[in-house]
């Protein structure tokens, strides 16, 4: 007994030393000192989690209410606000996240309230509507993480789901007079495959064309320049070619006219002349200016695809590609020009890349063409090979019958 | 001056003749290239004549040439092997450029190569046809049963030239066949320690490929000439097998010059001359230089017993491998306990059984082999790169590249 003690002493005084000093997590999931958590056992996880329970901002900090109290009639006193309405669940937000004292150390943005202001949603906010989104709908309520989390809603792979809840449901979209197909459109266009499939999180979500907290389709003039936020040289090509003024009056739809909204599509290189008859009938010189433009891109296609087969085939040969792969990358590179000044409709410019190309690939064709040639050589050797092997065969014949024939002693000796 | 010449050559022979002894030409014989009895008390060119001149038995026709053939082709892998030799060079940096340079550049490279791959796959097929040959004759019984054991001893040692050589090239699909089959391997109960030790690495790395290349070109062909030697010494010894059925009235055979040399010389021609053609015909490919790091879409085999072996190791596992073991070492054992001097294959079924179930299922996997390796290289069929060319007996098949991404599309 009294050996025990000394060491059931030290071992406690060990087990503290082992707990940081401001270790926030508890062993049974609460902190008995916090009032809150006692009732509002579900929300415990909030409470210690997320980017609020890290800086320290806690239940009172928003619902108010004495959280050093732990039974209901005092701890619900004093500037209590029990469940916010959504009008006041954005002002409650904003109380913080529109103090640029507060966000600037955390580097945020002050200006989400305003913007909400501007956006439907936020109009109908103001108006009480009770479809209208407040901060929590798309921010959880409790635990928020950051936009980096994955488990966030507001990460990039889940923001399409996001808006989704609400842009997927016939009957809320039906009271607006909106369509609900712009989730499927979007998952199966060329930005969806790049952001789901590939993870590619350079491809724009809902957020990328229409804002975030201001939320609003862009004006039929705008499209051009929201789609040239990131395709900036092809933006550029666009207004230099002939769509583009009639696109800035607003006379066309700018870059949807042949590539969509939600599902934004790469016009395939092959019907791109029948693209340009959804607007310009067949025929007419805008039209037949199209199937010119579709002549270079295919052919400029084909050349690379030939390149590349052409490449594969000397690696399989073992011959030296490092020139030839080089030269791959300049045609690549002239074809994504291409690819750009096309939309200039510009055909002189089309031509010149379309020379770069062509020069590029033929050379490494000339590569191949000489390995091919020399695997013909190879195979010519066969004739020589079975001229000698026949006639060993056919000499060693006369001589085995000659040995086989019955003949005299003489014959036999040989 | 073209007399003079001529008659200093023939001073020259008569000089050779004259001083050279007649058990030369049992060196020659030992391996393999005079059949008949050295008579030492002869002058080196007339004990030429009289072992050519020896008589065979009359049974001794085109089917004994199998053997032959298997030495023939590996002479054949011999003398390419030491070309390919001159330029490869065995270290994970420098292996798979050397063989571009071999396939591209060095003379006739692309010729000592193809003619080595094919070689090893054909050699393998005319030696089981040998084997099948000895077996269904019957020939492996009393007093032969040590060679035997001898020609099964070479099989296996051609099976390890070919797993060892099989790594040389140093690309994806030899990298990561080798890695596939020491997985299987090191998972058989009691052989993980051979795997580890062949591997030298917890991966098939450089130093795999120092020890397979050493295995390859320094210990193999030292107990493969042993072996080969004792093996032709032990069919002169005990002769060729009698026939099965005795003929009634026995002729007196033929001399082995001309008649069976002209036959040999025939033979040799021929299997000259289609393995060049496949050689031209059905390069192997170069592929894609190994990387640990990320294993091929496609496997490609390059050699009729990996064929065989995939298709084991993909319908039944590691459980096949070893249960397809203990039948080859029931085979190699046979003679060990098949002793009675019953030859007509009727009147053993056991026997007949072991066989036919042994060489059917090499036939069977064969099939299931080639079949798979169609099956994987079409698989990446959306390049246009991906045109695969099967040909026939473990020859190589084309694999799409995966290196080259496909066109960009940015922008449009």
């Amino acid at each position: 007994m009294t050996l025990v003690r000394p060491w059931i002493a030290l071992g406690v005084v060990g087990m503290a030393a082992a707990l940081p000093a401001d270790a926030q997590v508890p062993a049974l999931g609460m902190d008995s000192s916090y009032g809150c958590t006692v009732c509002h056992a579900e929300h415990r996880r909030a409470f210690f989690t997320g980017v609020h329970a890290e800086r320290g901002i806690r239940c009172h900090d928003c619902h108010g209410g004495n959280p050093t109290a732990l039974e209901r009639p005092a701890a619900h006193t004093g500037r209590f606000l029990g469940h916010p309405t959504k009008r006041q669940i954005a002002t409650l937000c904003a109380s913080c996240h529109s103090d640029p004292d507060r966000m600037r150390q955390y580097g945020l943005p002050t200006g989400q309230l305003a913007e909400l202001h501007t956006s439907r949603h936020g109009q109908l906010l103001e108006r009480g509507n009770p479809d209208a989104p407040t901060c929590t709908d798309c921010h959880e309520s409790h635990l928020i993480r950051r936009t980096t989390d994955a488990r966030s809603n507001t990460h990039p792979l889940n923001i399409p789901v996001l808006c989704a809840r609400c842009h997927t449901d016939r009957t809320l979209m039906g009271k607006y007079g909106l369509r609900t197909n712009e989730f499927a459109e979007f998952a199966a266009s060329a930005h969806g495959v790049a952001l789901f499939q590939q993870e590619n999180f350079a491809a724009p979500t809902c957020v990328g064309c229409h804002g975030s907290h201001s939320a609003l389709p862009p004006g039929l003039t705008q499209v051009t320049d929201v789609c040239g936020h990131c395709h900036t040289l092809v933006r550029d090509a666009f207004a230099r070619g002939p769509h583009g003024p009639v696109a800035a009056r607003g006379a066309m739809q700018g870059c949807l006219a042949c590539h969509g909204n939600h599902a934004t599509v790469v016009v395939p290189s092959d019907s791109l002349a029948e693209t340009c008859t959804r607007c310009h009938a067949a025929g007419t010189a805008q039209a037949t200016l199209g199937v010119q433009l579709e002549e270079r891109l295919v052919r400029a296609e084909g050349e690379l695809h030939e390149a590349e087969a052409a490449i594969a085939s000397l690696v399989r040969a073992g011959r030296d590609v490092v020139d030839a792969r080089l030269r791959l990358r300049t045609a690549r590179t002239a074809y994504l020009q291409i690819a750009q000044v096309e939309h200039s409709l510009d055909l002189d410019a089309l031509d010149d890349l379309g020379l770069v190309v062509a020069t590029a690939t033929q050379a490494i064709g000339a590569a191949e063409e000489s390995a091919l040639e020399q695997r013909w050589e190879h195979k010519l050797l066969l004739v020589p090979v079975w001229f000698l092997a026949l006639a060993v065969v056919v000499l060693a014949w006369f001589r085995l019958s000659e040995a086989q024939r019955p003949a005299g002693p003489e014959g036999r000796s040989r | 001056m073209p007399r003079r010449v001529w008659r200093w050559l023939r001073e020259f022979w008569d000089d050779v003749r004259e001083s050279m002894d007649a058990s030369l030409l049992g060196i020659a014989r030992f391996f393999g290239l005079l059949y008949g009895p050295i008579d030492r008390s002869l002058r080196i060119d007339q004990a030429l004549k009289k072992a050519l001149a020896y008589r065979l038995a009359p049974h001794v026709t085109w089917r004994h040439a199998l053997g032959g053939i298997t030495y023939l082709l590996l002479m054949v892998l011999v003398v390419t092997g030491v070309l390919l030799a001159f330029y490869y060079r065995p270290s994970a940096q420098e292996a798979h450029a050397s063989i571009r340079f071999i396939v591209s550049e060095a003379p006739f490279g692309w010729l000592w190569r193809d003619l080595h791959v094919w070689a090893a796959s054909l050699i393998v097929v005319v030696l089981l046809a040998h084997m099948a040959r000895v077996f269904f004759t019957a020939a492996y019984k009393p007093p032969r049963e040590t060679n035997w054991l001898l020609g099964f001893g070479l099989l296996v040692v051609v099976l390890a030239f070919g797993a060892s050589g099989y790594l040389l090239p140093w690309d994806q699909w030899a990298y990561w066949t080798v890695t596939e089959a020491l997985a299987v391997i090191g998972r058989v109960p009691l052989l993980g320690w051979f795997t580890d030790l062949v591997k030298g690495d917890d991966i098939v790395s450089g130093a795999t490929l120092s020890r397979y290349f050493a295995i390859h070109v320094i210990l193999l062909p030292w107990l493969l000439f042993a072996l080969v030697g004792l093996h032709f010494g032990l069919v002169r010894r005990h002769g060729v097998a009698p026939p099965v059925e005795p003929p009634a009235a026995a002729k007196g055979g033929e001399p082995f010059y001309p008649n069976h040399l002209m036959r040999l010389l025939m033979a040799a021609a021929v299997v000259l001359a289609v393995a060049i053609s496949a050689a031209a015909l059905w390069p192997r490919p170069v592929g894609p230089v190994a990387d640990p790091a990320s294993p091929p879409a496609a496997l490609v085999s390059t050699w009729v017993a990996v064929d065989v072996w995939r298709a084991l190791a993909h319908f039944t596992g590691a459980i096949g491998i070893v249960l397809f073991g203990v039948l080859g070492l029931a085979m190699a054992a046979l003679p060990l306990f098949d002793r009675s001097p019953e030859r007509r294959l009727r009147h053993r079924p056991v026997a007949a059984g072991l066989g036919i179930a042994f060489f059917a299922v090499i036939i069977l996997a064969w099939g299931m082999g080639r079949w798979l390796n169609v099956r994987t290289t079409k698989e990446p069929a959306s390049q246009p790169a991906a045109a695969a060319t099967a040909s026939p007996v473990g020859g190589p098949a084309v694999l799409a590249p995966a290196a080259e991404p496909s066109i960009p599309q940015e922008g449009r």
